[in-house]
């Protein structure tokens, strides 16, 4: 009788402490569920402010409220706002494979020669007029850039991790100022190290480690420029990782400075598959 | 030509350019602000008729104190309620909840959808409010119905 008595206060407690549980994972699951809706409604409108921006330029083309010269102008905007936009798809379609493990298969491409050198200049030109809003002027320091070797590597993830990280130092720099990237073999470790600098809203020691945490934007950031998801150094970190490559940034004299470095022989382990 | 001054304070680019090409095509002036410090240099220094105000905006150095997105505008509004009461004030944003929108109605100045407005609808009712002349949704029919 003794031991029933226990055993049904053994069973209140386990009922009660499941209870909690229960309330403690609900909470969870509702805190999810409302940070994936802030984050579907911040991607949706990503996405959908360059292409109605492009539609305001095309209804004044059309309507004819423009003269040639400013219509070369503004379709020059049109093709950067498209650039924006495909950029911030291609993000968003990384983010959801990267969020599932076993999606990562998926990213696997075949490695390919990249010409770094090129790779830089043609994201420059593709950023650049995107820097003119704001006077700002991405230069790749052809002085300061080795031209070989090629690093092998998969191309379109490499890509996107130098858009993300070209895009960010042309959002955060300071008007009138210039973004630099440099290139530089390094023979000892056989990688290749690219720094991309700018000036503008620097970083402390923590929010250095930080930045490429998902989701983590500085205050500042989010004060001067709203619009945002904190998943652009996320991916960049994730992609280089699968590279086993290093990313990491610091700020010095006011110069925020982001570092990459990418294995030349590609990814170990692996057969080297020229594209 | 109309002899009219607006002001459009956005700190997206991709938005104020195709507006002020449109005020422009129509022979209005056009000033431009990216934060709301840069707005206020404007407001005391020019004649302005008729300014739009986005929502989520840089505050430069003006409101300190905000670290939430939405503030800057809404604080914007208010200022410029309280301190120019004759300039025409219009909020074109993507900002979509209600709450904020309804805050936005209360101090008198229309909301507009930011890009989901058709540039024409935009267009016709700054002009409505510059000119005097009634809007009318005529006009931005026959706009649209007009043969190339």
């Amino acid at each position: 009788m003794s031991q029933n008595e226990l055993s049904l206060e053994q069973l209140k407690k386990k009922v009660s402490h499941l209870e909690r549980e229960n309330a403690k994972l609900k909470g969870q699951i509702e805190q999810v569920e409302k940070e994936r809706g802030e984050y579907l409604q911040n991607v949706s409108h990503q996405l959908v402010a360059p292409l109605n921006a492009i539609k305001w330029h095309i209804e004044n083309l059309t309507a004819g409220r423009i003269n040639v010269e400013r219509g070369k102008t503004v379709l020059k905007s049109v093709y950067s706002q498209a650039t924006i936009a495909v950029h911030l798809a291609k993000n968003f379609n990384l983010m959801s494979n990267l969020e599932a493990d076993h999606a990562l298969k998926k990213l696997k491409e075949p490695l390919q020669e990249i010409e770094l050198h090129r790779l830089m200049v043609n994201l420059a030109n593709d950023f650049q007029p995107l820097a003119w809003d704001r006077n700002i002027n991405i230069i790749v320091d052809d002085e300061n850039f080795d031209k070989r070797p090629t690093v092998l590597a998969m191309k379109p993830l490499i890509n996107q991790v130098f858009s993300n990280i070209i895009e960010n130092a042309v959002k955060y720099s300071d008007k009138d100022t210039k973004v630099i990237i440099k290139g530089k073999y390094l023979d000892e470790s056989d990688t290749f190290l690219v720094t991309i600098s700018n000036y503008g809203i620097p970083l402390n020691t923590d929010l250095c480690k930080k930045i490429f945490d998902r989701g983590v934007r500085s205050d500042e950031a989010k004060r001067k420029y709203p619009a945002g998801t904190g998943f652009g150094l996320y991916i960049a970190k994730r992609i280089i990782e699968i590279h086993e490559g290093t990313i990491t940034a610091i700020t010095r004299n006011g110069l925020t400075i982001f570092e990459v470095t990418l294995s030349v022989r590609g990814l170990k382990g692996k057969a080297r598959v020229r594209a | 030509m109309p002899n009219k001054t607006v002001l459009l304070i956005d700190d997206e680019q991709s938005f104020l350019e195709p507006l002020a090409d449109a005020l422009e095509s129509e022979g209005y002036r056009v000033l431009k602000a990216r934060a709301a410090d840069e707005a206020f240099d404007l407001l005391e220094t020019e004649h302005i008729d008729l300014v739009t105000i986005d929502i989520m905006l840089d505050p430069g150095s003006a409101f300190i104190d905000d670290v939430d997105s939405h503030s800057t505008g809404i604080h914007l509004c208010e200022a410029i309620k309280e301190e120019w009461p004759n300039i025409d004030a219009f909020c074109i944003s993507v900002v979509s909840d209600m709450k904020i929108i309804k805050k936005i109605e209360s101090l008198g100045i229309r909301f507009l959808r930011k890009g989901e407005t058709p540039l024409r609808t935009v267009l016709n009712m700054l002009r409505s409010r510059l000119t005097g002349i009634a809007y009318s949704t005529e006009r931005d029919r026959k706009d649209f119905k007009r043969k190339p």
